[in-house]
């Protein structure tokens, strides 16, 4: 048994093409990364190497916030610590959230908007079968632009790590963000756009609903800085778990509601 | 077997009113079948209820044997289906999309780009094969739709509508191809149109529909009997000469016949009544006349 068929592959590669030849699509697959991880961080950056540390306001209150070992870190290091630590784990998730949705409001509600989606359920292929190939295709849209991200990500924060002398940034809690909390992001993602897609008219009208799966993860990061819990590596760990154990449920429910009446609506 | 049977169909979208209600239908292999009827007669209904992207809401029918609602992947294997509602990807070329369609049937790729240069120059499109869907006028892309429809030779055909956008020269080209594919390969097409003569020309068999209502089904001899339109016999005769009992139109003398052998006897009987016949035909009703009737009929009970 093949994992997919050459018709599947068929369906995945057209998707490919319909989901990078989508202007809105392509530009939130470029731009958004390039903001995320090049000039945000390297904006950051900049000013943490630049701006004299007498003008730095209240990095003491962030400081208390930062494990002990950081202690004997410098103003700067510090600061840069909080930067890839705190900051850019949000900023790197927005990728295969916003990746997942984008791709997949372009590949489930775009081809309803344009009426291709009665053609290709006339085809031999079993409405599964679409089903697969299509989730299938926003999965490897999201996962190599989170990756090709991650890489770019990779590269210009340790270029800050070598100009301030300190140790490579990757720690565990990265590794669990990228490993696990991304991928279950990005599952949650396409899937959710799936299931919205079933209501949703129009391809803006449901890029407009990924915000709802955008604010909590802000929230939780954000919530770090009341100071009331830290996600470590274990804690970021068991979320994971929640979330792919709900994208498991969600997968169910919405290839259940995946039917050519409903589709067709 | 038959290749599209349906019994007892039922088809409502909201619970009130029946967009199908009580639909039979029993075509067998290599037929012609004409689906004739007036806009929201139901039509598309049936064919989409036929090809499974609709559930009828009672009823059976079957495809070559397939259930749709069951097996729609069987139906669609045996089928080739065109429909104004299901559009081609506007972002890839003629010959882009027929191969990306006959990949999904599981072609070959050189077996796809083959049976595709095939069809574009069959239907005159050759020449725009590498110009982009969406830059397709509507017949031309209504001849790639029915090239989709085509690609993997099925033995059922359905067509909703397939020469309503296209230029008299395209529309017969079609209806020609139509007519060889049900002569050489025996294929079964399930023809929606409004185009009446057209269809005359082409179908075997005729369906009429309206308000989700089968009127009348057979060939074209069973919906003139059941309609009571028959056979005339037509004459011309010089300027002031009448014929006793019957009537004029458009100048010609009419009577209505039993059956064409009564033609010659007639003819003798008016010459030699020294009558000067200029001219004398058979006039046979159209199937606009018949398909007109029914309407009325249906209308005046209802
Ligand atoms: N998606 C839908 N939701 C609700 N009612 C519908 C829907 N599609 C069709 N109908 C209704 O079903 C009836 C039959 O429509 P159908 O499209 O089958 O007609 P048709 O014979 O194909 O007409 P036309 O010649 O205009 O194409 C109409 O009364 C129409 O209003
Ligand atoms: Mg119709």
């Amino acid at each position: 048994m093949k994992l997919v068929s050459s018709a599947e592959k068929a369906v995945i590669k057209k998707d490919f093409g319909e989901v990078w030849n989508t202007k809105m699509a392509r530009t939130t697959l470029i731009l958004v990364p390039a903001v995320l991880v090049v000039a945000i961080p390297a904006l950051f950056l900049l000013m943490i190497y630049l701006v004299p540390t007498s003008q730095m306001n209240g990095v003491d209150k962030m400081m208390e916030l930062l494990p002990p070992e950081i202690k004997y870190y410098t103003q700067r290091q510090a600061m840069y610590y909080f930067l890839t630590n705190y900051l850019c784990p949000m900023l790197f998730l927005m990728i295969p959230m916003m990746n997942s949705t984008v791709s997949a409001a372009c590949s489930f509600v775009g081809e309803k908007e344009r009426s291709t989606m009665e053609t290709l359920l006339l085809t031999p292929l079993s409405v599964k079968q679409i089903f697969r190939a299509k989730v299938y295709g926003c999965l490897l849209i999201s996962f190599l632009s989170s990756m090709i991200s991650f890489v770019v990500f990779t590269i210009v924060v340790s270029a800050g790590d070598i100009l301030l002398k300190m140790p490579f940034f990757f720690n565990w809690n990265w590794l669990v963000l990228v490993v696990l909390f991304a991928p279950a992001l990005t599952i949650f993602g396409v899937i959710f756009m799936v299931l919205v897609s079933g209501r949703s008219k129009s391809y803006m009208e449901s890029i407009q609903t990924s915000g709802y799966i955008v604010l909590p993860v802000v929230l939780l990061f954000i919530g770090q800085f009341t100071g009331l819990f830290q996600l470590d590596a274990l804690l970021l760990f068991f979320i994971s778990v929640g979330v792919l154990a709900a994208d498991a449920v969600l997968l169910l429910i919405a290839s259940h509601s995946f039917t050519p009446e409903k589709l067709l609506r | 077997m038959d290749a599209i049977y349906a019994e007892h169909l039922f088809k409502t979208y909201d619970n009130v009113n029946y967009a199908l209600s009580d639909l039979s239908l029993s075509i067998p292999q290599g037929t012609v079948f004409g689906f004739l009827g007036p806009n929201g007669a139901g039509k598309t209904t049936t064919v989409k209820i036929l090809t499974g992207l609709l559930r009828q809401t009672s009823g059976e029918c079957t495809v070559y044997g397939y259930s749709p609602s069951q097996n729609p992947c069987d139906v669609h294997r045996v089928s080739g289906v065109m429909t104004e509602s299901a559009k081609m990807y506007g972002q890839l070329t003629g010959m882009e999309n027929l191969v990306f369609f006959a990949q999904t049937i599981g072609m070959e790729p050189d077996a796809c780009a083959q049976r595709a240069g095939e069809l574009l120059k069959q239907l005159d499109l050759w020449d725009a094969r590498d110009k982009k869907l969406s830059e397709y006028s509507t017949g031309m892309a209504q001849r790639l739709s029915l090239a989709r429809a085509l690609i993997h030779r099925p033995p059922v055909l359905f067509l909703d509508e397939p020469t309503s956008g296209l230029d008299p020269e395209s529309a017969q080209s079609v209806n020609e191809m139509i007519s060889s594919l049900a002569a050489v390969a025996g294929t079964t097409v399930f023809l929606c149109t409004h185009q009446l003569r057209y269809a005359q020309d082409i179908c075997s068999s005729y369906g009429i529909i309206d308000s989700g209502k089968l009127l009348a089904c057979g060939d074209f001899q069973t919906l003139c009997d059941g309609a009571g339109c028959h056979i005339k016999a037509g004459f011309r005769l010089a300027e002031g000469e009448q014929l006793e009992g019957y009537e004029q139109k458009d100048g010609w003398w009419q009577t209505e016949l039993l059956k064409e052998e009564e033609m010659p006897l007639l003819l003798q009987k008016i010459v030699e009544d020294r009558h000067n016949v200029y001219e004398a035909r058979l006039i046979r009703p159209t199937l606009e006349e018949v398909y007109f009737q029914y309407l009325e009929h249906q209308e005046a009970t209802t």
